[in-house]
């Protein structure tokens, strides 16, 4: 589904991505992990078409998409969310999950004026379909208070919600459990698995939590230094050498 | 000047400067672009209608809707640096921009007449009215193309559209992220901004029958911009109600003049400082204006509905 | 036009521009929001320079300095009212920049109320202006460029020599450290307000004293100023002087150019003389600023 190859950025003298490879299978979840600094959202960054590269190549679905816009990419099934949960402030939580919904009729000023029609059944729809979700992600009651009211949390749960009703074929996940209580965290990961299991997709998730790591990742990768040190199971990472020294160094 | 005729003269430039509040309030408080160009739109719409009426002697319908058709292309053309430019810079360069078609205005006589502007611009349908009702049908006019304008920007802000502009106002990675083609959802903004700003630019060239580069100054738009401070940004509603207020209050402050003993050069300072109070106070205490945005509320049907 | 008199011309321009660039940069940088009404503080300082020195007889030197010091302690006084209480509040720049809109167009009104909107100038004695190299330049106009440099000298001084210099520039560079550093980053914005409207008001007397002083001037120097600061580059002081140089080469070549070499295509056409209209000469400053913020926002020189 994705494969990075030799991916370099670098912001001035600073090497924040060294020649890193990785890959994702289609169905399944990939954990990102690494001390901090180490470049994993940068790689993230650059995947999702908000960094600029300096060398590499990024395949998506087999087709190149370095070099793309965010929105290019995020068009040809590639979402993410962000480390800092983003949400307009004055949008309800329901105005968010319509927001995120693709190929919706009424999108520029002349449909908006003349297609009326064909705009209102879609919506009706989108509803639908946001309602459904906003159910599972247990933030219905919330539907319609202001996205800027909500707790980081649910912030988290919203932006899940989001990238669902984008319905991508892969997501990446910056630290979706960061700052989150732990009943919520076991909230959030159960939703995540349930999704992906039921519509076949691939998760790249940064996380610092090895307990979530273990509970639904596939497979892992670390990053240390902008570099791939080691990849492998969650057991097998967990005792490699040079991913403890990573760590404990970095203590 | 009869108390009517100055009350229908009164309520014409309101309707003009709603149009021209509106538009802006669709760039500002919907999309989120700071536009401190905004006279320019006003200026070229005027300048497009009254030339092609006097200059060639095509029907006037067709003169407004080149206005309005020339302005929204101007809009395009200020969209495209949105892309690389963070909001503040963009801000100073379309105050730039405007001055310096106000400067080709007043420079290119041979085009636009220079500092003589445009004289003897006819009016829509002037053969069918008398001379004292002629004003009362222009009022009907500029009360419809408001009404209209309302209706359709109203249209538009309530749709997929709509929404993707106020988010692109607020946290434009997320939209980007969630696959909106920003830059051309801020195009297509822009441009209907400018339809609405030119046809305003219009109705004001024909109806005062002379237009010269002294009416688009850049405190135009500072008064524009008073407008939807003071009314409210991002509801339709609240541009037309500051494009009221701030006309008001420019009338009322001509009469104090009669009864208090300062100069009109006095009271025409006096009134810019009170606007630029307003201005002031406004953002630092209710940024919102006094018509707020409202919130979107769903309902679900009752499953007895169901 | 002869060269040397270009040169000399933009040299005058470019001292009254860069004391006024060189505020606006250091504010831009350091508070993010560019101040709309910077220009007007400087107008206000020039006339209070003038009522002292031509109104009350006061020493032109010692009537800039009162001025200078009357105006630096009015900018602290709107950043304490208005501004600061904006910043803690954590609005976006944007908000800020609308703001000092209102602010410049409130003083610009309330410098014209008090002083009218008639144009003051200053009545020096017309001497024989001197002849350098075949331009014309008098006195007053050699002061004014020495006065420039004197400044500009002065400001690098107080960037690279003093504590305050010092903690601005650390202030500019990384704000966070800055204070975990223990710098006083409230005292040092004072002081930024303090001398960015005190060069100001240099900058502005000296545009008084060569041309004319009136309300709207404000305005009319906003753009070119803004103009040198970008193009120089946000955040840097030299930037600002080396825009503003360019900027008043740029004003006085492109009316002293005759488009009708280029025009003329090499003996294709034959036009007569084509010159830009002296009426766009505003226009220079206005169209170099939107290709700067097209091509390079970011300007020649990069911040410190």
């Amino acid at each position: 589904m994705l494969k990075v190859k030799n991916l370099q950025k670098n912001f001035g003298n600073l090497r924040a991505l060294d020649n890193v490879s990785l890959e994702v299978e289609g169905n399944s979840v990939v954990g990102l992990i690494g001390p901090n600094g180490s470049g994993k959202s940068t790689l993230f960054n650059v995947v999702s078409g908000f960094y600029e590269k300096d060398r590499g190549e990024i395949y998506f679905k087999g087709e190149r998409i370095d070099g793309l816009t965010p929105d290019a990419i995020a068009k040809k099934g590639l979402c993410r969310t962000f480390q800092i949960a983003k949400a307009p402030e004055k949008f309800t939580v329901l105005e968010n999950m319509l927001l995120a919904a693709e190929r919706q009729v009424g999108e520029n000023p002349f449909a908006a004026l003349f297609a009326r029609r064909r705009i209102n059944p879609v919506e009706k729809k989108n509803v639908e379909r946001a309602i459904e979700l906003l159910e599972i992600l247990q933030l219905i009651d919330l539907k319609n208070e202001y996205a800027g009211d909500l707790s980081g949390g649910q912030k988290k749960l919203l932006s899940l919600g989001r990238i669902f009703m984008r319905n991508p074929d892969m997501i990446l996940l910056d630290e979706p459990t960061a700052g989150v209580n732990p009943t919520l965290t076991m909230q959030l990961i159960k939703v995540i698995r349930e999704l992906q299991k039921k519509e076949h997709k691939s998760v790249l998730i940064i996380e610092h939590s090895m307990k979530v790591i273990s509970s639904i990742c596939d497979k892992v990768f670390v990053l240390n230094f902008g570099q791939v040190i080691a990849e492998g199971t969650p057991d097998e990472i967990q005792q490699n050498d040079k991913v403890l020294d990573a760590y404990l160094g970095c203590a | 000047m009869t108390i009517v005729n100055f009350i229908i003269y009164f309520m014409i430039m309101v309707g003009i400067y709603a149009l021209l509040s509106m538009s802006l309030n669709f760039q500002v408080g919907y999309a989120g672009l700071i536009n401190f160009g905004q006279v320019v739109f006003f200026c070229i719409g005027a300048y497009t209608s009254s030339l092609l009426a006097t200059k060639t002697g095509l029907p006037l319908l067709f003169c407004f809707l080149s206005a309005m058709i020339v302005s929204g292309f101007f809009g395009y053309v200020m969209s495209i640096p949105t892309k690389s430019l963070k909001s503040d810079y963009w801000a100073i360069a379309t105050l730039a921009a405007a001055e310096v078609i106000r400067l080709v205005a007043l420079n290119e006589g041979w085009l636009t007449g220079g500092p003589f502007g445009v004289m003897s611009i006819p009016q829509p349908l002037q053969s069918l009215f008398s001379m004292e009702n002629y004003p009362l049908f222009y009022l009907l006019l500029v009360a419809m193309c408001v009404v209209g304008v309302y209706f359709c920007l109203t249209l538009i802000t309530d749709s997929p559209f709509g929404r993707d502009l106020k988010a692109i106002r607020e946290e434009e990675d997320l939209c980007l992220s969630l696959g909106k083609n920003t830059r051309a959802l801020k195009l297509q903004a822009m441009i209907v901004a400018g339809m609405v700003g030119g046809l305003a630019g219009a109705l004001f060239a024909h109806y005062i029958t002379y237009i010269s580069p002294e009416n688009f100054w850049p405190i135009e738009t500072f008064l524009m911009w008073a407008m939807i401070i003071v009314g409210g940004r991002g509801n339709h509603a609240g541009a037309i109600l500051g494009a009221a207020l701030i006309q008001l209050f420019n009338v009322s402050t001509r009469f104090i003049g009669a009864y208090v003993a300062l100069g009109s050069d006095s009271m025409a300072s006096l009134r810019m400082i009170i606007i630029g109070l307003l201005i002031i106070i406004f953002v630092s205490y209710r940024p919102e204006g006094l018509i707020k945005e409202k919130k979107k509320v769903y309902h679900l049907r009752t499953s007895q509905e169901e | 036009m002869e060269i040397s008199q270009i040169i000399v011309n933009s040299l005058i321009r470019a001292s009254e521009l860069s004391l006024l660039a060189i505020g606006l940069t250091m504010v831009f940088d350091i508070l993010k929001f560019a101040n709309f009404a910077h220009a007007d503080y400087a107008v206000l300082g020039s006339f209070l320079t003038y009522s002292f020195n031509q109104g009350l007889g006061i020493p032109l030197l010692v009537a800039i300095v009162i001025a200078a010091i009357l105006t630096g302690v009015f900018g602290i006084g709107i950043d304490k009212i208005l501004f600061k209480r904006l910043r803690t509040m954590g609005v976006q720049p944007v908000s800020l920049m609308i703001v000092s809109m209102g602010v410049a167009i409130a003083l610009r009104n309330i410098l014209r109320l008090i002083w009218s909107s008639r144009t003051k100038t200053y009545h020096i004695a017309i001497k024989q202006p001197f002849e350098i190299l075949g331009a014309r330049i008098t006195a007053l106009q050699l002061e004014i460029i020495f006065a420039g440099l004197l400044s500009m000298v002065a400001f690098h001084l107080l960037l690279h020599r003093t504590t305050f210099g010092k903690a601005l520039r650390a202030i500019s560079d990384n704000r966070a450290l800055a204070s975990a550093c223990a710098i006083d980053s409230e005292k040092m914005i004072k002081w930024m307000w303090f001398i960015a409207s005190a060069y100001g008001v240099i900058g502005g007397t000296m545009i008084a004293m060569e041309h004319v002083l009136y309300p709207r001037l404000g305005f009319d120097i906003l753009i070119p100023i803004f103009c040198a600061a970008i193009l120089g580059g946000i955040g840097n002081p030299y930037g600002a002087m080396l825009g503003a140089l360019i900027l008043a080469f740029a004003e006085n070549i492109a009316l002293a150019l005759d488009l009708k070499w280029l025009l003329n295509l090499g003996g294709l056409f034959h036009f007569e003389s084509i010159q830009l209209n002296t009426g766009y000469k505003p226009a220079v400053s206005f169209v170099i600023l939107i290709f700067v913020l097209l091509l390079k926002p970011t300007g020649i020189l990069r911040k410190e």
